[in-house]
């Protein structure tokens, strides 16, 4: 990996972090609070790629492990691990993964304009779905919900995810258009 | 001079510590019964009065956790009765406590070395450079404020302008300004030597 990966892969996930300590955000259509670092985490699969998208939540989930507090409302330490609901935190890690491995079929792809959107769209969603799968994964298997209720609750958080993967697929087509497809040399 | 009692646990090495908490956590749901519970998280209470009594401020300092397993403990007894109830307040409650000591009790260059250690093997599988890790950990440091300044500069550009802050136009100046920054700090990196180690490995990768 080159020093400009390893800066990029930092970066995001200081983004992340800051995305984390932000006043929320109002978004004007529904009324859902930004207050996301999943917003990030959708943007670093999406502008980094799968691999160095995947590494940028691995250093966050590395800092949290070493007792930071990077996560939202200052959380951070092994206990973060041992909550209920750590498995949307670890599910950040496939999702990154897969949000970045979509993005890059799409940038593949010789298709332009919304279409372009549309993909990124569809990428970031995938990536808001594994997350929830984990996060409900989780549920089940640590709190010992049963899988309706583990549903049940996590559909609440499912509205706010949707608009974020909307705002991630926005801002990374932008991106995308102004740097071009190889931003990472790798 | 004798040392303070928390000193002891300060002095194990992480990983033991790391191994320590995996097995009361496994050991923990090993078992259902709320007596068992209730007396191992009434010795590791005790245990924490005793040796370390800053990992207690620090686990209530973090309520939002433990908020969080209250609203689950009171969906569980409504829902399955209060033995449930009782055994996922002891087990978790009681996790997020041993795992507060070990974060407090352990260093973070500390932390930084065992991940490096266990990092090493995947160095060897040509997955990544473990002396990265640390580098990696300094540089999120280093960008947060640069990330929040930045923040904070787009945010004033939008009130300068008189116009309302969307996160259409608040991300995109942020990350694109970010990114042009990235060149700048890896070129000071490769400037000052500090992964020299890596510099053959760089001109392989671009070709």
């Amino acid at each position: 990996m080159d020093s400009k990966s390893l800066v990029l892969v930092a970066l995001f996930t200081a983004i992340i972090v800051v995305l984390g300590l932000i006043p929320p955000i109002m978004v004007a259509v529904i009324p859902v609070p930004i207050h996301a670092q999943s917003l990030g985490v959708l943007l670093a699969g999406i502008v980094l790629g799968a691999r160095h998208g995947a590494l940028s939540v691995l250093l966050l989930i590395a800092l949290v492990a070493i007792g930071l507090p990077v996560l939202s409302g200052g959380r951070g330490g092994l206990s973060v691990f041992l909550s209920p609901t750590a498995g949307y935190l670890l599910g950040y890690l496939p999702a990154a993964w897969m949000t970045g491995w979509a993005a890059d079929r799409v940038h593949d792809l010789p298709i332009r304009g919304w279409k372009v959107l549309a993909g990124l769209l569809a990428a970031a969603i995938l990536g808001v779905l594994i997350t929830h799968v984990v996060g409900i994964a989780w549920l089940i298997a640590y709190v010992g919900l049963s899988p309706l209720e583990a549903i049940v609750g996590d559909l609440i958080f499912v509205p706010g995810d949707l608009v974020k993967a909307a705002l991630a697929a926005y801002v990374g087509r932008i991106i995308h258009e102004n740097f071009g497809r190889r931003l990472i040399a790798s | 001079m004798t040392a303070a009692p928390g000193a002891v646990l300060e002095r194990l090495p992480a990983t033991t510590k790391l191994a320590a908490l995996f097995c009361i956590s496994v050991l923990l749901f090993l078992t259902t019964s709320p007596s068992l519970l209730g007396a191992a998280a009434g010795a590791i209470l005790v245990a924490c009065l005793l040796l370390c009594r800053e990992a207690l401020v620090q686990w209530l300092k973090a309520w939002p956790l433990l908020l969080t397993i209250g609203i689950f403990a009171l969906w569980k007894a409504f829902a399955d009765g209060y033995h449930e109830a009782l055994v996922l307040l002891l087990r978790l409650g009681t996790l997020s406590l041993v795992a507060t000591v070990v974060t407090v009790t352990t260093s973070i260059r500390q932390f930084i070395d065992t991940i490096t250690r266990l990092a090493r093997p995947l160095e060897k599988l040509g997955i990544g450079n473990a002396h990265d890790i640390g580098l990696a950990i300094g540089l999120v440091m280093r960008l947060i404020p640069d990330v929040r300044q930045r923040y904070l500069a787009v945010v004033d550009a939008h009130r300068a302008r008189g116009l309302p802050l969307r996160p259409s136009t608040l991300f995109v100046p942020m990350i694109i300004g970010m990114l042009k920054g990235a060149d700048d700090m890896a070129n000071a990196i490769d400037a000052r030597g500090i992964r020299a180690d890596t510099r053959t490995e760089k001109k392989v990768g671009h070709g």
